[in-house]
């Protein structure tokens, strides 16, 4: 599928149907995954259903992390 | 590139970046900035596109190690560690209140929070209200349409009294705001404050959680029971849209911390990291010499008076057995016949050392009136639960018989 993160266009092929925000999370291995918001199509996303929450085609991703060190 | 320049190799060397060197203790990294190799990673990192360190005023990853260690063993979502106690207490209301709020607060409160609320908060407009933590209605009748949040101490320092926390956590949620519990006095291995339904926890990293006396430090860690999207606190509120649970900790953190500078050092927080790892012998020890000084205290002629949880006459001991697992932590209070009498007993002691400070390896004295609380009036000494007849002391780690034998010698010379 071709979904859009952080602003940036990519391919997922994880030779599976159904990806999650979980699995989304390990592919990508994305830092501090405990530490990290997901917004999901301009949603936020509760933690516990990042197990549950798929990813479709044509989606946007963006990982924001507010307690890490930027401003 | 051609060999460099003398000077410019003194100070550029590649050494063991990006080595997994698989260490297994926390490497202290005393780095004031990080660098980045490209533009667009340092713009992502600042944006919070990207996790990473910028500058160790606002994170640092030895002080990350601690937070992640210190939410562990709270079952928390995150924490903030910052330079002290004190520093965490400030931040965590900084970052709930503005001026015309309101805080609801249990009487008897260390002095240095007492202070910070009375005298630096009151004056930039965020209003106390203290309360008796045993009146529950008045607790509840306390609470209006400006409280912004409730904070107590787990173990009153040093009036030692105990707070029911899960009725308290109920009323903190029938009226919206959050319950901040101060749990220096009994750590996470006595108290598992999530459970009982604390909202925000703060530990002064500098007593028992370190365990040595050497190092000034503190914390506050989200246990994740509150909805910040509910909050009445505007900034968290509108903060938790994008940012979800974590909103009060980024708060805390990148606009309360970032701007008033009360970082924590990275060398301090590896001696905090080294602590934790002995927090839960520690604690047994600490307890069980707490309650054997008591027993020993409470059959002296001299005491007129001991208060310490784990007597079984104590009005807390039922609810500190429930909230602590049947254990009472190492602080005590006695009393003995007046100031004179507590200053002579003081100056007799040996191995007991008489500083202000609590859970250090070492057991500690102190007389509060004249020290940590010399500038309360009588009816701020009384709402704490002391006198100028009462001395204040954590018990350590040494050899009980040890403890006792230093207790006598010094009580028979008064």
């Amino acid at each position: 599928m071709k979904i859009t993160i952080s602003g940036k266009k990519e391919v997922i092929d994880t030779g599976v149907e159904k990806v999650t925000i979980s699995n989304l999370l390990t592919l990508k291995n994305v830092e501090m995954p405990e530490m990290v918001s997901v917004e999901l199509n301009g949603s936020i996303i509760a933690r516990e259903d990042f197990s549950i929450r798929e990813i479709n085609d044509g989606d946007t991703v963006e990982f924001l992390y507010f307690m890490g060190g930027g401003s | 590139m051609n060999r460099l320049e003398f000077e410019t190799r003194a100070i550029h060397d590649d050494f063991l970046q990006g080595q997994s060197i698989k260490a297994t203790q926390v490497p202290v990294y005393e780095s004031a900035s990080f660098s980045y190799d490209d533009a667009e990673s340092i713009a992502d990192v600042f944006s919070g596109k990207r996790f990473g360190y910028i500058y160790s005023r606002i994170s640092n990853p030895t002080v990350t190690a601690l937070e992640r260690r210190l939410s562990n063993l709270e079952n928390g979502i995150g924490a903030v560690a910052v330079s002290s106690g004190m520093a965490a207490i400030a931040t965590a209301i900084f970052a709930l209140t503005k001026s015309g709020d309101r805080i609801i607060a249990a009487k008897g409160l260390f002095s240095g929070t007492y202070y910070l609320f009375q005298e630096l908060f009151q004056k930039y407009g965020v209003e106390t209200t203290y309360v008796d933590i045993d009146d529950l209605d008045s607790l509840r009748n306390s609470i209006d349409n400006r409280t912004r949040l409730i904070f107590v101490e787990s173990i009153g320092n040093p009036g030692m009294k105990i707070p029911d926390i899960q009725a308290l956590s109920h009323i903190a949620r029938e009226s919206n705001v959050p319950l901040i519990v101060d749990s220096t006095l009994t750590t996470p291995y006595l108290l598992k404050s999530k459970e009982y339904g604390v909202d925000i926890i703060i530990h002064s990293l500098t007593k028992y959680l370190t365990g040595n006396g050497s190092t000034i430090g503190g914390a506050i860690i989200d246990t994740g029971n509150y909805d910040w999207g509910q909050s009445f606190s505007g900034n968290v509120k509108e903060i938790s849209q994008k940012a979800g649970q974590y909103a009060f900790l980024g708060v805390a953190r990148k606009q309360v911390l970032q701007y008033t500078g009360s970082c924590l050092s990275p060398a301090n927080a590896r001696q905090h990291i080294l602590g934790l790892e002995t927090l839960h012998l520690r604690m047994e020890r600490h307890c069980l010499n707490g309650i054997k000084l008591a027993e020993y205290l409470s059959h002296n002629d001299k005491v007129r008076n001991v208060n310490y949880p784990g007597l079984k006459d104590n009005p807390y001991h039922s609810i500190a057995n429930k909230q602590f697992s049947n254990k009472h932590g190492g602080v005590l209070t006695m009393s003995l016949k007046s100031q004179e009498k507590c200053f002579k007993f003081i100056s007799k002691l040996s191995l007991v050392k008489n500083q202000a400070n609590i859970g250090d390896a070492r057991t500690l004295i102190i007389h509060p009136a004249s020290t940590i609380f010399h500038e309360y009036s009588k009816n701020e000494l009384q709402d704490l639960g002391i006198d100028d007849s009462c001395i204040r002391i954590s018990a350590g780690l040494e050899n009980i018989k040890d403890i006792i034998n230093d207790f006598d010698q010094a009580l028979k010379e008064v």
